[in-house]
């Protein structure tokens, strides 16, 4: 284990300029770092965001025309995995007040505030009750708690991080209820970090002007689903949770509003129809469409289901061309690819590095444009390390950091990653790491208001799964702390609309008609069918022996 | 079949999480539910299962070592010993038999934490099998998190709910622990009731939180937030500049801002 | 030699007063105690079933903790305690095939052989601190005060771990002496109290209980003192029922003879924790002065 003999071979050349590169590091000298024409030039040809090239614009919809990443215009433009004409709509299966689509932090806390208002829950989600992105968040979750700190602050370090681009109604009501997020969270029991006077311990983070990031030990996310999936579950009265049976379309009654879900049990492949007087789409990010064949960091799951479903039925995006790229994901070895290498290890010092072991690039450059450069070293100038499991990375010189800055600091300052390397046999105190950039975060998404109404009565909103909140740049912390607030927000707000009398009329799948006919106007010919669910990793190989392939071989012939 | 041969100066490479066997890469034979499959050496049991052309439904999850959805169970030739791992997080070795255990039932009592309080004999009332326990350690043996199990089970035992939320704090409730476990204990479960009776009643509550929730209950800051809303870009951009940096070395709750209107 | 001391899970829960009034009195005869950082339920029961090895595994391993933190020996307080621990201590010692078996079954801890020694509380005093010691900082003395000494089955049975040898028991005696009470020895003092009976076939274990009493009342005792949590259970928590429905002639005054300890060494309350013993306990020592 550890590096292949061909890696140790390829780290002698790190090792060989390493004693310049810390001698001019003694000194504060530094790679240059690009002017702003320069970097513009390198994001509009190597950011995925800015490339023409794997972007389009989308054929259909309410944001037909709207130039967006292939993997994502493709999605919007598919069709339903199942045949109008032949569901039966009026043979209900679950008949609920509320129906939440996804149990990570977004659903659970929703489904949790419509109980709350006394609604009877149906809350379903794809995998095990959990297995959501909300699990994977470590670094933690924004507040305005301290004195020192206002939602003034918190709005203006979310809508400065965003560049402007954020919906002003989001920002406000995420700075607005962000504290009373985390005392709910303190009274359900999750385990903050705390001074012993039970003052909650908050750091800075990138973009911050206060210290605002609170908690739980490096595992804030599954700290917080832990807690909630614990409550969800002790209100079992009120609440059914129903796993592995995922939305696959919405209803929509005949007078316009939404009447619940088809679900689909992936384990026995059946199909059933949910009646709710109201639904909430909380089903998260979209990692997993890989988009440009980028790793990710997100769970199983992230497939994008929620917008699809919204988008066919007419709701819009807000945002959607917009994805976060972390630049030091882990490209070696294969069990931790994806994984997230914190910013600190550059801010420490450590170089990043081609396959010769020259720098190409100053090692703090805005996330965006660090992610552009690494991908033009790979794709551009070829000089990227091919691992041994096929993949582009780049050295991350941590060894330089004990050097810099003493004996233990990468053990003392790093000690999750530390061990999560060691387990694999590379002693980052020692030995580079390879890294490459990676997928983290869907920035855009379904368009809603500050109450996580879309524009279909009856249909809600929260969580990854939405855009707008954070605009085209997402601050670290603020998307636990948004699926906590609008997940509590969406719960409300459809308990409210349901507690006032609502009569779901006859459910239809009129709009699935409609936009299919819109898909065949637009000439989409062959639309994916979607959602598509879970990624699959099968081999080209293994797919091409497949039955269903073979088949299509021998109908074609 | 033939096309890296066709097309010899592109190199393949590998997109998202599927994974590829490149040149001059060896395979090594592992044993899935007992039956041999050729996969490359270097992938995790996860990735190695997909390449031999499993397509997962149960038995993943976050894929990153924490959701607790891949509990793998595996034996070495030659080594009575059973070995735990995740699959995610595993990588495979060769001959290694192997089988998933992505669900083990586990009883959970029934509570609403708001109705009982933080007591070592609340806990033993919902669970009395905690007292089953043998101390044989085979919960921790299992642990693919290196939880010290019977740590917190005995932390328990003595009453001491503190520590047992300490010493249990990692777990991901992949359930290894009670498919294990000689007494027929749910460790998990009563573990994360004793997190949150930690959390809820014995942790001290944060004060200067619940007079932020006070005041913005009451309004304080609805008219700010109003403006800002209303703000144009050049008057935030402006504000955003001028925002007071709170110094690095400050400790929480001792700093005093000069500008301290929109406090 | 380095001494571990291992408390056990009920001295932690419902006998805090037993291991308070304990560990403050060591530390006021400026004995050094130190606890063991990891342990587990000692087993609590003996088992007696020749080839339930499983049993045995909970003590060994918490020997092994102590071998780990560099023991010679382990004191514990609780009687049960004790046993469990001393009878694994000796299966480990002595019985070849069963000691190889359990360091097999535990092949993720150190093989262990018997090398430490279980001591009683009692015992460790004697040996490691001697009565001359206690005498001299003795600040309260118990004048006029006759205690029964009840030990219970645990600390005696079976001979080969009994603290003293069966049928010439002194160390309690020695013990109160030096705390200046005057120790009673009665006919029953190393009956059984009722055990677990007190929960399967409770009339039997109270019938139990209420003959000891009222065989140490006919010697003349005013109070009882014993080191077993159960025995405290069955002695003193039920004497509402044994005066009903038992007839015990009166009320007696039962406490764990480390809160004598801690009372004639001068402690305060919080040492001695009496807030947790029946309140005839209290009263019992107002009405000799000796507390407040
Ligand atoms: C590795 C990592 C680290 C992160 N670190 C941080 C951090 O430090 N701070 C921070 O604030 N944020 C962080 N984030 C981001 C944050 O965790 C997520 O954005 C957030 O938790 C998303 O919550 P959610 O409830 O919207 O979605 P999720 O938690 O992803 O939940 C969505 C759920 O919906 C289910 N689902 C999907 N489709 C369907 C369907 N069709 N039908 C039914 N159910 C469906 C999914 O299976 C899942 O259970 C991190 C994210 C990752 C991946
Ligand atoms: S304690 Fe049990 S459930 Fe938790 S991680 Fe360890 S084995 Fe899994
Ligand atoms: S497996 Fe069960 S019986 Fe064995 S030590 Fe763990 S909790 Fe106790
Ligand atoms: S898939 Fe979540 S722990 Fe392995």
């Amino acid at each position: 284990m550890g590096y292949t003999p061909e890696l140790k071979e390829l780290i002698k050349r790190v090792e060989a300029t390493r004693p310049k590169r810390l001698e001019m590091a003694r000194k504060g000298e530094n790679f240059p770092a690009l002017t702003l024409e320069e970097r513009a030039v390198v994001l509009e040809k190597f950011h995925p965001d800015y490339q023409k090239e794997g972007r389009r614009p989308v054929k259909t919809g309410p944001d037909k025309g709207l130039v967006l990443p292939e993997e994502v215009a493709m999605l919007l433009e598919s069709r339903s995995m199942l045949r109008p004409e032949h569901v039966k709509l009026d043979k209900v299966d679950f008949d609920t007040d509320v129906l939440v689509i996804g149990a990570g932090g977004a659903g659970n806390s929703a489904a949790l505030l419509a109980a709350d208002a006394g609604c009877k829950v149906i809350m379903v989600t794809k995998l095990r009750h959990g297995d959501a992105n909300t699990m994977m968040a470590e670094g933690g979750i924004q507040a305005a708690v301290h004195e020192c700190d206002s939602p003034f602050y918190h709005y203006m370090d979310t809508i400065g991080g965003g560049h402007f681009t954020n919906q002003p109604d989001l920002v406000a009501t995420l700075s607005h209820d962000a504290p009373l997020s985390i005392n709910w969270l303190e009274g359900l029991g999750m385990m903050f970090n705390k001074h012993p006077d039970g003052r909650l311990v908050s750091r800075h983070f990138g973009g911050s002007s206060r210290k605002r990031m609170n908690s739980a030990g490096d595992m804030t996310g599954a700290e917080i689903m832990r807690v909630l999936r614990d409550e969800a579950r002790s209100r079992s009265d009120q609440i059914s949770t129903i796993e592995f049976t995922p939305a696959v379309e919405l209803l929509i009654d005949e007078e316009g509003k939404c009447g619940g879900a088809i679900l689909y049990n992936m384990e026995t492949r059946e199909f059933f129809i949910c009646r709710a007087k109201a639904t909430i789409i909380a089903t998260g990010g979209n990692g997993r469409l890989h988009i440009k064949g980028f790793a990710c960091t997100n769970h199983y799951g992230a497939t994008m289901d929620g917008v699809v479903l919204c988008y066919r039925a007419g709701v819009g995006t807000t945002c959607m061309w917009s994805t976060q790229y972390h630049p030091t994901g882990v490209s070696y070895p294969e069990q931790n690819v994806g994984l997230l290498i914190t910013e600190k290890v550059r801010g420490l010092g450590a170089h990043v590095l081609n396959v010769e072991g020259e720098q190409f690039c100053f090692p703090l450059e805005p996330r965006d444009v660090e992610s552009a450069e690494i991908i033009k070293e790979a794709l551009e100038v070829g000089k990227a390390v091919l691992t041994p499991t096929g993949r582009y990375g780049v050295w991350l010189d941590s060894p330089m950091i004990d050097m810099l800055h003493g004996e233990g600091t990468v053990r003392r300052e790093l000690p999750a990653k530390f061990i999560q390397f060691e387990r694999h046999g590379i002693d980052i105190s020692k030995e580079p790491m390879l890294v490459y950039p990676t997928l983290h975060y869907q920035n855009g998404g379904i368009a809603i208001d500050g109450d996580c109404r879309t524009v279909i009565p009856g249909l809600y909103s929260a969580g990854e799964c939405t855009g707008g909140v954070h605009g085209e740049n997402r601050l670290m912390g603020n998307s636990l702390q948004d699926v906590i607030t609008f997940g509590r927000r969406a719960g409300i707000v459809a308990a409210q609309y349901v507690n006032s009398g609502v009569e779901v009329k006859k459910l239809t799948m009129d709009h699935v008609v409609k936009y299919e006919k819109e898909l065949a106007e637009a000439g989409v010919e062959n639309p994916v069918v979607a959602p598509i669910l879970l990624p699959d990793y099968s081999t080209d190989e293994v797919a091409s022996r497949r039955l269903l392939q073979v088949q299509g071989m021998l109908e074609a012939e | 079949m033939s096309q890296s041969e066709s097309t010899p100066k592109k190199t393949q490479i590998a997109t998202g999480d599927r994974a590829i066997l490149p040149k001059g890469a060896k395979t090594i034979p592992i044993f899935i539910m007992g039956k041999q499959y050729e996969v490359p050496e270097t992938l995790t049991i996860m990735k190695a299962m997909e390449f031999a052309g499993f397509q997962f439904l149960r038995g993943a999850g976050c894929r990153g070592g924490i959701c607790g959805a891949c509990p793998t169970v595996y034996r070495m030739p030659n080594d009575y010993k059973i070995h735990f791992g995740l699959a995610c997080q595993t990588v495979v070795e060769a001959d290694m038999y192997l089988a998933q255990i992505p669900f083990y039932p586990a009883n959970r009592a029934v509570y609403k934490l708001e109705d009982i309080e933080a007591r070592p004999d609340m806990i033993n009332a919902l669970y009395p099998e905690l007292f089953r326990c043998v101390a044989c350690n085979n919960c921790t043996k299992a642990c693919p998190m290196n939880v010290d199990v019977l740590g917190y089970i005995s932390a328990l035992k003595q009453g001491d709910i503190a520590r047992a939320a300490e010493i249990s704090f990692d777990c991901i409730q992949c359930g290894m622990c009670a498919s294990r476990c000689m007494g027929e204990i749910p460790q998990y479960h009563i573990a994360q009731l004793a997190r949150r009776m930690y959390g809820k009643y014995i942790m001290p509550k944060a004060e200067h939180l619940q007079k932020r929730v006070d005041e913005i209950n009451a309004g304080k800051y609805d008219g700010l937030l109003e403006k800002l809303q209303k703000m144009s870009h050049e008057e935030l951009e402006k504000l955003y500049k001028e925002r007071e940096r709170e110094p690095d070395l400050a400790p929480n709750g001792t700093w005093v801002p000069q500008d301290a209107q929109y406090l | 030699m380095k001494v571990t001391y291992y408390p056990g899970c009920t001295l932690k829960t419902k006998a805090r007063n037993l291991e308070d009034s304990a560990v403050a009195s060591m530390k006021a005869l400026g004995v050094e105690m130190e606890e063991l950082t990891r342990w587990n339920c000692c087993g609590a029961v003996h088992s007696l079933a020749d080839d339930d090895l499983i049993h045995q595994v909970a003590p060994v391993r918490d020997l092994i903790r102590a071998m780990e933190q560099g023991s010679d020996a382990v004191v514990t307080l609780c009687s049960m305690c004790y046993n469990s621990l001393a009878r694994a201590n000796l299966i480990m010692k002595n019985d070849e095939v069963k000691r190889k078996t359990i360091n097999d079954f535990m092949d993720e801890e150190k093989d262990y052989h018997g090398e430490l020694e279980v001591l009683h509380f009692l015992n460790f005093i004697r040996d490691h601190v001697g009565w001359d010691k206690v005498r001299e900082q003795v600040k309260v003395p118990l004048n006029d005060m006759k205690v029964a000494m009840y030990y219970g089955c645990t600390l005696v049975r079976p001979g080969n771990v009994s603290i003293e040898p069966i049928g010439d028991t002194k160390v309690m005696g020695e013990f109160l002496e030096a705390l200046g009470a005057t120790p009673v020895d009665f006919p029953m003092a190393t009956t059984c109290c009722g055990s677990y009976q007190i929960l399967g076939n409770p009339e039997a274990a109270l019938d139990v209980s209420a003959a000891i009493l009222e065989s140490a009342l006919a010697r003349g005792a005013e109070a009882v003192i014993l080191s077993c949590p159960l025995c405290e259970y069955n002695l003193a928590k039920t004497q509402g029922q044994l005066t009903e429905k038992q007839k015990l002639s009166k009320e007696v005054p039962v406490y764990y003879f480390t809160q004598l300890l801690a009372l004639a060494l001068g402690l305060d309350s919080e040492a001695c924790r009496f807030d947790l013993n029946d309140h005839n306990c209290l009263n019992f020592l107002k009405s000799k002065s000796l507390v407040a």
